[in-house]
């Protein structure tokens, strides 16, 4: 029998998840192309990516659903070649196709979850995680009873019921309403102040951009770029201040040199500032001081789609 | 090993055969029942005026043996093919469970049921042929060795199919003929040639016989053999099952 779970430390900068020159062919298809990635403790990570881009793929390789071609992945520091098993006791998935067993309850279906992982039952475990995905009005439920978003709760408390200390949500809120989407957030910056590390796959931008501390952008199997997200916005990401004049101006008091745009009609003029440059602010500064009158100001930043688009057409990041 | 895991499957295996008794136990009980009642009470008058013994008590074990080689094939062949297409199977490749694990607590389950519907089998013979037990060990040996072969084919069977019709394939293609071939209802040593030397090659012939020997004290062929095929069998099947999980074969991408 596994006695010894691996050590819950706190939060530390050793690797959870270290993937090296990750290869996967499907006879003619190459799935993933030579990724190599490092994810640290307790952190968030998004691997972002269109359809077959390789995410479900990298995803499936180290949970051991997916038999690599080539390449190395070590799991807390222990090579799966080596050891397949042990380190897998500490880790858990939501797949991306809902799945249940029809034979058990809710409860039941995380007994049992609870038992494959050797932990032993754990009521209060159970109703914890129930209630924190709210579920607890539905332990006694049959699964096949469930709705389609209570059949995604469910698969989300089944990953998490044996305390892992690395998650991988896989478009874990795909098809789900807006109240389940915000309970999950939720719950995920809670697992990550308990130390706990998260690296999930999604189509919805704006879950990214609120969760994650990095992200990763994949494209036809190959990494194009991991880089901090707050970084990666301001790098590649622009803000457009559009500034409105009450009436049509005449010169400007500033030297425009490509940083910005007067509209035709000499009404409004749009700054672009990437990487802080230029400065919106100093520009109205120059307008006020030059006696022009502003009635409007309108921001707009940069979202990580528009950055994951312009990484995707440009086939990288330029700083992987 | 994760001896916490391959209980919890067992247990689970268990416990989804019996969340559906009817389709499970009760189902095949009535079909050896009709059995009994067919080829037993209306046919066995005349086939005792042919053969000179007794024919209800001589189906008996060949009825057991049907009910649990079906079931204990049919429980682990089943749970496993239907987990394949729900998707539920990553489940279980996800958690910390090796090939061990998996295997041994499929078949654990398979043994169950096969025993489970093989032992009522028997109890409901006795109130048409009365009960009979010559060799005690040769009958519980045979009944377990038949139980945990078929439970390791289930599995096999489920690892390989990705259709429906492929897991129907196994039990009406191979197992019916040949445990109908397998003198279940009539002794190999009555029939003509070639047709009983052709019989020597189905292997389910030497377990109906070992189980008729364990029985009832009589057999066309001898027990050893009959326990020899039945281990050689298991060992060549846990070893094909085993390797097949190892590998993840139709089982991961």
């Amino acid at each position: 029998m596994h006695g010894s779970v691996m050590p819950r430390g706190p939060v530390s900068s050793a690797p959870v998840l270290e993937v090296e020159h990750l290869v996967k062919r499907y006879r003619d298809v190459t799935a993933l192309a030579g990724v190599s990635l490092t994810i640290g403790a307790g952190e968030i990570f998004a691997l972002l990516g269109p359809n077959g881009a390789g995410k479900t793929t990298l995803i499936g390789a180290v949970c051991g659903l997916v038999k690599k071609t080539s390449g190395t992945i070590r799991l807390f520091g222990v090579d799966l070649d080596r050891e397949p098993l042990r380190p897998r006791y500490d880790v858990g998935l939501v797949p991306q196709e809902v799945n249940f067993d029809p034979f058990f309850t809710v409860s039941e279906s995380l007994r049992i979850q609870l038992g494959y992982y050797a932990r032993p039952p754990d009521e209060a475990r159970i109703r914890e995680v129930l209630e924190a995905l709210s579920l607890d009005d539905k332990a006694d439920a049959q699964t096949r009873a469930l709705s389609g978003g209570m059949k995604r709760r469910l698969l989300i408390a089944k990953a998490l019921v044996h305390r892992p200390r690395l998650v991988f949500l896989d478009e874990p809120t795909a098809g789900v309403d807006v109240e389940l989407r915000r309970d999950l957030w939720a719950y995920v910056r809670r697992l990550r102040s308990q130390g706990t590390t998260v690296i999930l796959t999604t189509h919805y931008l704006e879950e990214a951009e609120e969760l994650a501390d990095r992200v990763g952008i994949i494209n036809s199997g190959r990494l194009l770029l991991v880089e901090d997200k707050v970084s990666l916005l301001r790098r590649m990401g622009e803000k457009r201040v559009r500034i409105t004049f009450d009436a049509p101006v005449g010169e400007l008091p500033i030297a425009l040199d490509g940083k910005a745009e007067l509209s035709e009609d000499r009404r409004s003029l749009v700054v672009t500032e990437r990487n802080g440059r230029p400065r919106a602010g100093e520009i109205l500064r120059q307008l006020h001081a030059g006696g022009i009158n502003v009635s409007e100001v309108d921001t707009r930043a940069s979202r990580l789609e528009d950055v994951l688009i312009e990484i995707l057409h440009s086939g990288g990041g330029g700083a992987a | 090993m994760n001896a916490t895991g391959l209980q919890t499957l067992f247990v689970k295996e268990v416990r989804r055969f019996l969340r559906v008794p009817g389709q499970t136990v009760l189902s095949p009980l009535i079909s050896t029942t009709l059995y009994f009642v067919v080829f037993g009470v209306s046919l066995g008058g005349r086939m005792e005026e042919a053969t000179g013994q007794a024919y209800l008590p001589f189906i008996v074990p060949g009825l057991v043996f049907l009910g649990l080689a079906n079931n204990a094939f049919l429980n682990t062949s089943s749970s496993l093919f239907i987990m394949k297409i729900q998707g539920t199977i990553v489940d279980l490749l996800v958690a910390p469970l090796g090939p061990g694990e998996l295997l041994f607590g499929f078949v654990g389950g398979g043994m169950v049921r096969g025993l489970a519907v093989g032992l009522l089998t028997w109890a409901v013979a006795l109130v048409f042929a009365g009960f009979q037990l010559a060799h005690p060990l040769v009958t519980f040996g045979f009944l377990l060795g038949t139980a945990y072969v078929f439970s390791v084919l289930g599995l096999v069977a489920a690892v390989w199919a990705e259709k429906f019709e492929q897991i129907n394939f196994f039990p009406t293609f191979v197992m019916l003929p040949l445990t109908f071939l397998g003198g279940v209802f009539y002794s190999i040593s009555r029939l003509p040639e070639p047709w009983r030397t052709i019989s020597h090659f189905n292997p389910m012939v030497y377990m109906v016989e070992g189980l008729r020997y364990g029985m009832l004290g009589t057999s066309a062929l001898p027990p050893a053999v009959g326990g020899l095929i039945l281990l050689m069998l298991a060992l060549a099947s846990t070893a094909l099952t085993f390797t097949l999980l190892a590998r993840g074969y139709k089982l991961k991408q």
